[in-house]
C-alpha cells in the first residue's frame, strides 16, 4: 500500500537494516551476557576431542558439586581452593542440599596431565560419603558428534 | 565537496552508512557463540562405597562375567588376562568388548538379578559392567581415553577401581 507505484516519486530501494542491527546488538548482548556464567569454576584443562561421553546439563548447575584438579596437588572445589582435608566435610555441606539420592552425584574436573593418583585420592574423599556414582568431565568432539549419534539411532 | 555543492532541488540523503556496522556486530557476535562452549558432557563412572572392614567378604561369590581393563604403567592394556594393545589404539580393546557384548546378546548373559527383569529393557539386562584398573603414576588423560573407548564399545556401567592401586 505505501510502496504502491508513486508515479514521479522515487521507489526506495534500500533496505531497511534497522530491526536486523536491533536484533543483532540483543543477540550480542545476550552472549557477552551469558559467557561468563557458562565458564563455571577455574580453567582446567580437561580431556578433549572425546567420542561417547553424554551430555549433562548439571555440570553447569551452580548446586551441583564440581571438584576441579588443574594441577597435583591442587584442589577446587566450584571455583574456592580447598585442601585434600576440608573437601569432605564441604562436599558433604553440598550434598545435604540433593533431596533424592538419585541426584548425588560428584562431578570431577581432572586435567589431562594431573596423576591418576591424585583423581583416585579425591575418589576416596567422595566415597566416604557414601556417594558411588562420579562424572567424569570431558569435552566432546564436535565433528565426531553427528557421526557416533547416527549408530545409537 | 561533494556534499557543499547542493543545488536547490536536490536534496541530500541523510543516511548513515551502516554496512561496517553490522559487519562489525556480525563478527563480535560469531566470535561470543564460539568462545561459549557447547553442551558440557562426562563419562559417568560408578565407584564403590566404603565398606565396613569387618564385613565377611567370603561369602561374596565372584561373578564369571567380569570384564576388569587394567592398563600397565607401559601404558599396555590388557582385557582381564589378554593383551589389547597400547593406550593409542585403543580401537581393539572397542572392537573386543563390543564382540563380548555381542556375544552375550546372543547368549542371554544377563546381569545377575536381572535375569527374570522382563519389564527392563534387553539391551539393559546384559551384563556390561567394566572395571577399569590403572596405576597411580599414570596421567590421568591416559586413563579417559580408555574410558572413553570402553564406553565407545557400550559398556555401562563402567567402575572405576580405587582400592589397592599399584604405583
Amino acid at each position: 500500500m505505501g510502496m504502491s507505484v508513486g508515479g514521479g516519486g522515487k521507489v526506495q530501494s534500500e533496505i531497511n537494516v534497522t530491526p536486523m542491527v536491533d536484533i543483532m546488538l540483543v543477540l550480542l548482548i545476550i552472549f557477552m551476557v551469558v559467557t561468563p556464567f557458562l565458564q563455571q569454576g577455574i580453567t582446567v584443562a580437561i580431556p578433549r576431542g572425546m567420542r561417547n561421553p553424554e551430555v549433562d546439563q548439571n555440570i553447569i548447575k551452580e548446586s551441583s558439586v564440581v571438584i576441579s584438579i588443574p594441577n597435583d596437588g591442587e584442589y577446587y572445589l566450584g571455583k574456592t581452593r580447598i585442601s585434600l582435608e576440608e573437601m569432605r566435610d564441604r562436599v558433604d555441606q553440598m550434598l545435604q542440599n540433593f533431596k533424592s539420592d538419585q541426584d548425588r552425584i560428584v562431578y570431577i574436573k581432572s586435567g589431562v596431565g594431573v596423576s591418576y593418583g591424585e583423581v583416585v585420592g579425591v575418589i576416596n574423599e567422595v566415597r566416604a560419603l557414601g556417594i558411588d556414582r562420579i562424572g567424569l568431565v570431558a569435552d566432546k568432539e564436535k565433528k565426531g558428534a553427528a557421526a557416533t549419534a547416527q549408530p545409537d539411532a | 565537496m561533494g556534499m557543499s555543492t547542493a543545488k536547490p532541488g536536490t536534496k541530500a540523503v541523510p543516511y548513515i552508512n551502516v554496512t561496517p556496522l553490522i559487519d562489525v556486530l556480525l563478527v563480535l557476535l560469531i566470535i561470543f557463540m564460539v568462545v561459549t562452549p557447547l553442551k558440557p558432557s562426562r563419562f559417568q563412572a560408578d565407584i564403590p562405597t566404603q565398606r565396613d572392614p569387618n564385613e565377611d567378604l567370603s561369602q561374596l561369590k565372584p561373578n564369571p562375567l567380569t570384564l576388569v581393563v587394567t592398563i600397565g604403567p607401559d601404558l599396555q592394556i590388557k582385557l582381564n588376562q589378554d593383551d589389547m594393545g597400547s593406550v593409542n589404539e585403543t580401537g581393539v580393546l572397542a572392537t573386543r568388548l563390543s564382540q563380548v557384548f555381542q556375544q552375550r546378546k546372543e547368549t542371554r548373559a544377563y546381569k545377575p538379578g536381572m535375569e527374570t527383569r522382563t519389564d527392563v529393557p534387553e539391551d539393559e539386562r546384559i551384563e556390561k559392567t567394566v572395571f577399569v584398573k590403572a596405576p597411580r603414576s599414570l596421567k590421568y588423560g591416559e586413563v579417559v581415553k580408555v574410558i572413553d573407548a570402553i564406553k565407545g564399545a557400550g559398556a555401562s556401567p563402567v567402575g572405576l577401581q580405587v582400592d589397592d592401586l599399584p604405583q
